[in-house]
């Protein structure tokens, strides 16, 4: 008995330097968090011995969190998928990046690290927006101007733009419709003469699924990530590239300030972005990878967005302008679909 | 002589509790239509008839320690919330202290800011206090938001007691204690029973104190389902609704046969 | 010890847990609303107030919350009275029946009303065979979803508040009216529902508060389109990031219910002293 509370107590004792070895992420739940713990997690633990803790947070939550924990951060490393980090790292709530600690950091694409040195972490992801169309329904229409002119409004999903993927669909359909990041007009225009014909505005993905799956929608502009969750369900979604391209959403990795784990952090960021997490990722959830040197299966990139050129083609909205005018557009949005 | 209750009054009644059935648990039929769907999506009319998806429930550990951790979490605050809740609302009830009534009031605003407000707020506080949130701020958070609702059920009922009962007993020479346990508490029962019965099903179904107050390995139920939802929806969501509506109604028609509900309804 | 004494000592624990863990906390908030980025500042509370929309959004907030209290007192009260009267089993039952609602995640329940209130649901498609909508008529994503939606889940805490208050009625008195020659109905108004008026009254402000500060429920059946206060808010908070006007909202939320509520505050005060 005696030996065995000994035992129990140097294990203890032993483990007492892995413990403090843990670090503390958000992932976002369901078939995200699996794949991320096998692409991610479990390489990262098994390099560095290091265990990790997963809060379930969504960005728009993840963030509200972050912010209100401001003098005792609980995050270690933070992912955002609706740029958030713009903001975070403009409040002094993530702390700078050092690419010198990245040794994967040279295989990303430019436009995946912007702004490290402020604190806004490196893109691992890009979740690509285009349209959804049942293609059973409905002739999928080929370009966002089509969309808008000739699919069925009756049938057509639009997402809220309180949700990051409605709100890039929303900029691609006002840039299609003649505006501009200074005038979102055309745009609010279009979503009128849309609602006029009957189009519904939701502001979840599961309703996005729900309104498929009751054959209410037949057209949606959302993510190339969520069509293959659709379609891994069995419902007859494609995933249309329009003509006039379309805008990605950036899923980002950053390191919160005030932590004091920050090489344990890089090394996770250091995996995150490397060429076998980034294959993984992307051949579980079809997100397109910002490593250049990652590569896939022909039957998985046939399906995506993916490439050097394909990803310098996609279209990016100003993140930092889109968090200066979010709320002002917001407002306006609200105003022009209230009833 | 009392007239009968006229026979149209009675068609009535069934006519109208029909009704309120339907209103009430039409859309439940629904979510059990989905929970035995074959089909990996939310859809209805369920395709192909399947129990997968309460196999996958069952055999989800995950699944099962979200739900251990909501009971756990709702028993502790169904208790603190009555004691809390109940003792504040005797006092409330004999006017303590001046302005009681207002009083009253500002115990109810938990119930009427959004609950968004209050976790950021506590979240701030506690992490700018104490730091990082634990356990017992979840306790603490949903003990607070669960309190207005045993405090209100339970004044009622003492505004229709008999205020001379509990003179009655001291005349006769019971102490506090005995006067507190025997004459206010079983005259509290009625409303306490139903505060109780609130507090454990807001504690147990609330998502926004325990999205935001979370913390590594404590994840309730609620907040698993909505995890789940975002990024996996498929009726193993209604499957968990389903066995919800399967361990109530259990537990209700145990309840009565032990205890012929009476506690419930006629303390 | 003095009653004095007693009653401090039962009320000292609930206060100070609310002081401390809930004023405290909300004030830190709240104190948003009046902070700009040069000190103290009432520009979110002008914003809000010198504006048609959010004015339109505070009064859909108030008006829809009144109708579904309504709504739950009128259903809530025969049912509850029902309940008080039916022999056990049926008690039980209905118990059943009232609660269930409580017991489902709000976003698979809420699939449940789309089923029946979207354009291929159920309820548009028969009102279409009668000939009484149109082809695209739908009730999902309106008003009359939110209320439909929320009166099935703040049922119970209209019924239950009600019922035990109808519990601790002496059933004398009702039998009484009735020997002396009132009718069911007549004992019903005159005895009954009076006696049952505080029930009622803890119902309805369960039920309006819930209405006016839920979020879920109401941002999924009615929609972005029919925004409520609440939802505003949440949006606040999680999405365009402004804090300090997702206070001010709160604050005028906040006075606004309690000015709504204040006959029944004044009423509440006399009682209790």
């Amino acid at each position: 008995m005696k030996a065995k509370i000994l035992l129990a107590g140097t294990s203890v004792l032993f483990a007492a330097p892995l413990w403090a070895d843990t670090l503390t992420i958000n992932s976002f739940g369901g078939a995200y968090e699996e794949a991320h713990r096998a692409c991610v997690i479990d390489p990262f633990t098994a390099a560095t011995g290091a265990d990790v803790s997963i809060v379930t947070a969504y960005s728009a939550d993840a963030f509200a969190q972050l912010r209100a924990q401001k003098d005792a951060p609980q995050f270690d490393v933070i992912h955002f998928s609706g740029g958030q980090e713009i903001v975070g790292a403009k409040e002094g709530l993530l702390a700078p990046v050092d690419p010198a600690k990245l040794e994967n950091i040279d295989q990303l694409y430019d436009i995946a690290k912007p702004n490290l040195a402020a604190g806004e972490g490196p893109a691992y992801s890009i979740a690509p927006v285009g349209i959804l169309a049942n293609s059973e329904a409905a002739e999928a229409p080929v370009s966002w101007a089509a969309m808008m002119k000739d699919a069925d409004a009756s049938h057509m999903v639009l997402t809220d733009i309180s949700n990051g993927y409605g709100m890039l669909g929303f900029l691609m359909m006002n840039q299609v419709a003649g505006g501009s990041m200074e005038d979102i007009q055309p745009g609010l225009d279009a979503v009128t003469d849309l609602l006029e014909r009957g189009t519904v505005i939701v502001s979840t993905s599961p309703e996005i699924q729900q309104e498929f799956a009751q054959n209410e929608a037949w057209v949606a502009p959302y993510a190339a990530d969520y069509a293959f969750t659709l379609q891994q369900a069995g419902l007859p979604i494609s995933f249309v590239n329009p003509e006039e391209g379309l805008p990605g959403s950036f899923i980002t990795a950053s390191i919160v300030a005030g932590r004091d784990n920050g090489d344990l952090a890089h090394r996770f960021l250091d995996i995150e972005i490397s060429k076998a997490a980034q294959e993984c990722m992307a051949q579980a959830l079809r997100y397109t990878p910002t490593n250049r040197e990652a590569e896939l299966p022909e039957d998985v990139a046939s399906t995506m967005v993916v490439g050097e050129e394909a990803v310098a083609k996609l279209i990016r909205f100003d993140p930092t302008t889109i968090e200066a005018k979010r709320s002002e557009w917001v407002d306006a949005w609200n105003r022009t679909i209230a009833r | 002589m009392v007239r009968e209750v006229p026979l149209w009054l009675k068609v009535a009644a069934g006519i109208f509790l029909a009704g309120m059935t339907l209103l009430l648990l039409g859309p439940l039929v629904v979510v059990l239509g989905v929970s035995v769907s074959e089909s990996q999506f939310i859809a209805f009319p369920p395709q192909g008839l399947s129990l997968k998806w309460y196999a996958q429930v069952f055999g989800d550990a995950r699944y099962l320690v979200s739900f251990r951790q909501s009971l756990v979490l709702a028993l502790i605050v169904t208790g603190l919330a009555s004691l809390f809740g109940g003792a504040s609302a005797i006092a409330i009830h004999r006017r303590a202290i001046p302005g009681a009534g207002i009083l009253a009031t500002i115990f109810l605003s938990p119930l009427i800011l959004p609950t968004i407000i209050y976790a950021v707020g506590m979240l701030m506080f506690w992490s700018a206090t104490f730091g990082a949130v634990s356990f017992l701020t979840l306790v603490i958070g949903h003990t607070v938001i669960c309190i207005p609702y045993v405090l209100r059920t339970t004044l009622a009922v003492l505004s229709e007691s008999d205020p001379y009962l509990e003179e009655a007993a001291r005349t006769m020479g019971a102490g506090r204690l005995a006067r507190l346990w025997f004459v206010v508490l079983p005259q509290c029962l009625p409303g306490l029973a139903a505060g109780m019965f609130f507090a454990f099903n807001i504690s147990f179904d609330e998502a926004v104190l325990s999205l935001f107050l979370r913390q590594p390995d404590l994840t309730t139920l609620p907040v698993r389902v909505y995890g789940q939802l975002e990024f996996s929806p498929d009726p193993s969501v209604a499957a968990v609704s389903s066995i919800m509506i399967g361990v109530t109604v259990l537990l209700l028609l145990l309840a009565d046969r032990i205890l012929g509900l009476k506690r419930f309804s006629e303390g | 010890m003095t009653d004095r004494r007693e009653n401090l000592l039962l009320l000292a624990p609930g206060l100070a847990l609310l002081a401390l863990a809930f004023i405290l906390p909300i004030f830190r908030m709240l104190a948003l609303s009046v902070q700009g980025e040069d000190g103290l500042t009432g520009a979110h509370f002008a914003r809000f107030l010198g504006d048609p929309f959010y004015l339109g959004v505070l009064w859909r907030t108030v008006r829809l919350s009144l109708l579904i209290t309504l709504i739950c007192a009128v259903l809530g009260f025969p049912f509850a009275y029902i309940m008080a009267r039916a022999r056990p089993r049926l008690r039980t039952l209905l118990l059943i029946i009232v609660i269930l609602p409580l017991m489902t995640s709000v976003v698979v329940r809420t699939f449940g009303w789309m089923v029946i209130l979207s354009r291929n649901g159920i309820l548009p498609e028969m009102l279409r065979d009668l000939g009484l909508a149109g082809r695209s008529f739908q009730l999902m994503r309106t008003e009359t979803a939110i209320v439909l939606g929320m009166v099935q889940v703040l049922m119970p805490f209209m019924v239950l508040s009600i019922l035990g208050v109808l519990a601790r009625l002496d059933q004398r008195l009702e039998e009484a009216a009735r020997t002396m020659g009132c009718s069911f109905l007549g004992a019903l108004r005159h005895v009954v529902l009076p006696l049952s008026m505080p029930g009622i009254a803890v119902g309805a402000v369960l039920c309006f508060t819930l209405s006016a500060s839920s979020f879920v429920t109401p941002n999924l059946l009615g929609g972005t389109r029919v925004q409520m206060l609440a939802a505003s808010i949440y949006r606040a908070v999680t999405q365009t990031l402004d804090w300090n006007f997702a206070a001010a909202q709160s604050v005028i939320l906040l006075v606004g219910i309690l000015l709504v509520m204040a006959p029944y505050i004044v009423s509440q005060g006399r009682r209790h002293g």
